[in-house]
């Protein structure tokens, strides 16, 4: 059966969160200004802002000043410290564990090294769950948690949450969000998703890419990841895997990659790749082993000069490789590749400059996160929002607010 | 990418007694570009800042501001204009505070007294609109600041003003890896918040790393202006060391002028 339309409650739920993203997104806003930017008259933009406060979503203020004659707008915020979603980050090296507030304020957060080795789920998951313990113990009695957000470097099964690969972290075949929503235990849903896909939205929502439709991030943990955005929308694939740009091979017969196939553009532009050409393999590793051999070639160490060197060339033929392909706005290069794409600038962008269609690059600006090493972390909580965003009355009823 | 860029100098000319340094230079400056100025040592970049900061005056040559002709006879002039220049020595107080030093000389006044809260509040906004995070007290003294810190403070200073040209010179030498890193994100920053950002360096890595357009000098002679992403490394490096690169640059480098 076809139906008419969207009913008028439809309508009011989808304003609803539409007005929450503004403020969400863009920090406290005038009723105003909110008028001009959802095309709504001023009292439907009161009733949405006097349902979001009787929610308690968002509070209104008189603005400190505004320098102009004429009864003030309201100001709608975000209650940051009241609703907040946890937000974890599971990387080869680390593990963070975030309580981030509506806004993305980062309220509290732990972090700990993760040591390299076997992954043991139960482990991890125990780990995050405690740092959830503590964080929890510091909340106020009124904030609510509406909702997880796990970034992981790995491929993870869109419809459940589920890891199916994970090169790096040495795993395949986990049930992570189940056994994270049981360690939890609050009655929120959790989401799980890729780090670079999570890392290419949050640098879209909150950071250098902010009004790009076409972007693409490049995350370096100890492989690399990609997140791509086409048109607005993430480049998920069938079943969530899409946007893996790490094993596009770049060198048919090179050398060996966690995945099993030879030449992928993470195994010549990996960690362990930059380490082995510049002979320090071995010694130290993660992103201090990354940025020593950065400083030594800036030192003038002609070994390392060499390797960046060579590894920039690899990096800047996979992204010509993706300019020709996706012809994005933006790439921007998180991670341990923001090290190594500063540091071998000059030979990615020749490599761009000869290999990819003059088309596709001429409008190309190449970037670094503007959200730092939080880039995945805040991807994770904007995942966990995503769905307070899309219906904020029904996600409070969920958790029982 | 505008189209009309906000500084434009044309045919400038410079010399020192007999000595010729600049030869009918021209450049061009974009809101939300980084420009980097590149050349040789003895080129004649600096003298090329200097002239358009109003430290010199050229002999002659255009000087076209926001599409109107001007005349830059003072650094005051410039300042007037909208343009800053970080010089390599930063011109820091090492005795004074951050906002102290960003607002030395042209201190805000309320009546007789100054107005401290006005000015920490402008300064922490310019900080905090530049995403700079390495600082922890916009009251701590300059002398307990980093290498990287030093020159953040005086890239902030530079864009207090409500700036429209900044000129850094050589802001990442004499810094470390972790610190070039965070001072090239504040230039590339700089220009996205849409300044024109004229970036003199040495290092082509960061050249290729932030800026948009490339203007190399060779022997006081501008070889080419080129977008930075219609080249590569190795063409850069000829127009530097030779002033041409195929079709690039000066056709007629041993001749009198191009």
């Amino acid at each position: 059966m076809m139906r008419a339309g969207p009913s008028q409650e439809e309508i009011r739920r989808h304003n609803l969160g539409v007005l929450l993203r503004h403020v969400h997104l863009g920090g406290p806003t005038s009723r105003a200004e909110l008028t001009t930017r959802m095309g709504l008259n001023r009292s439907t933009i009161m009733a949405l802002t006097a349902d979001l406060t009787a929610a308690g979503l968002v509070r209104e203020e008189l603005p400190r000043e505004t320098g102009r004659a004429g009864r003030p707008s309201l100001v709608v915020r975000p209650e940051s410290s009241r609703v907040y979603v946890l937000a974890f980050d599971i990387g080869v090296d680390r593990l963070v564990a975030a309580r981030v507030g509506l806004g993305g304020v980062i309220l509290d957060r732990y972090e700990a090294a993760r040591p390299r080795g076997v992954f043991v789920l139960p482990d991890v998951v125990g780990r995050l769950a405690g740092f959830t313990t503590r964080m929890l113990r510091a909340t106020g009695p009124d904030s609510v948690c509406v909702g997880a957000g796990v970034a992981f470097s790995g491929g993870v099964r869109s419809s459940d949450g589920f890891v199916r690969f994970s090169p790096n972290l040495g795993v395949a075949g986990v049930p992570l969000r189940e056994e994270l929503e049981r360690a939890l235990g609050l009655g929120v849903p959790v989401a799980v998703g890729n780090d670079a896909n999570l890392g290419a939205l949050a640098e879209q929502a909150r950071g250098v890419g902010v009004d790009c439709r076409d972007l693409i991030y490049l995350h370096g943990d100890v492989g690399v990841g990609g997140g791509v955005i086409t048109g607005g929308q993430l480049l998920g694939g069938h079943g969530g895997y899409g946007g893996e740009v790490g094993h596009m091979v770049v060198n048919e017969g090179g050398r060996p990659c966690g995945c099993g196939s030879q030449g992928c553009l993470e195994a010549e532009v990996g960690e362990r790749a930059l380490l082995e050409a510049a002979g320090r393999f071995g010694t130290r590793i993660g992103r201090d082993a990354v940025r020593a051999v950065v400083d030594a070639a800036d030192r003038g160490d002609i070994v390392a000069q060499d390797a960046l060197a060579r590894v920039g060339d690899w990096l800047g033929l996979g992204v010509a490789n993706l300019v020709n392909i996706f012809n994005p706005e933006i790439v921007i290069f998180g991670g341990m590749l923001r090290e190594i794409y500063l540091g071998a600038a000059a030979q990615v962008r020749s490599r761009v400059a000869t290999d990819a269609l003059r088309a596709c690059r001429e409008n190309l600006r190449l970037r670094t996160p503007l959200l730092g090493d939080d880039t995945t972390l805040v991807g994770a909580a904007e995942l966990a929002f995503a769905q307070v965003l899309a219906d904020p009355l029904d996600a409070l009823a969920r958790v029982g607010a | 990418m505008s189209s009309q860029p906000v500084l434009e100098i044309r045919g400038l000319d410079k010399s020192f007694g007999p000595v010729q340094v600049l030869h009918h230079v021209d450049l061009t400056a974009h809101a939300g570009e980084v420009t980097a100025l590149v050349g040789d040592n003895g080129a004649g970049k600096s003298t090329l800042v200097k002239c358009i900061g109003g430290t010199y005056t050229a002999d002659a040559g255009e000087y076209v501001f926001d599409g109107r002709p001007v005349h830059i006879t003072s650094p005051r002039d410039a300042a007037d204009l909208g343009i800053e220049i970080v010089y390599q020595d930063l011109a820091l107080c090492d005795n004074l505070d951050i906002v102290q030093n960003m607002f030395l000389g042209r201190e805000k006044r309320s009546g007789l007294v100054l107005d401290e809260a006005t000015m920490e509040e402008m300064a922490a906004k310019t900080l905090d609109g530049l995403s700079v995070r390495t600082v922890k007290s916009i009251r701590q003294l300059v002398s307990s600041l980093s290498g990287g810190q030093r020159q953040t403070v005086a890239i902030a200073k530079a864009v207090l003003w409500n700036s429209k040209v900044v000129i850094l010179d050589e802001p990442t030498a004499a810094l470390g890896v972790a610190q070039t890193a965070q001072v090239l994100e504040l230039v590339r920053r700089l220009a996205d918040n849409g300044l024109a950002v004229i970036l003199i360096s040495h290092n082509l890595n960061d050249v290729f790393a932030v800026s948009d357009r490339i203007s190399a000098l060779y022997l006081g002679r501008m070889a080419a202006q080129v977008k930075t992403s219609d080249v590569t490394h190795a063409q850069v490096v000829e127009l530097i060391t030779s002033g041409r690169s195929g079709e690039l640059g000066l056709q007629n480098v041993n001749g009198v002028t191009a």
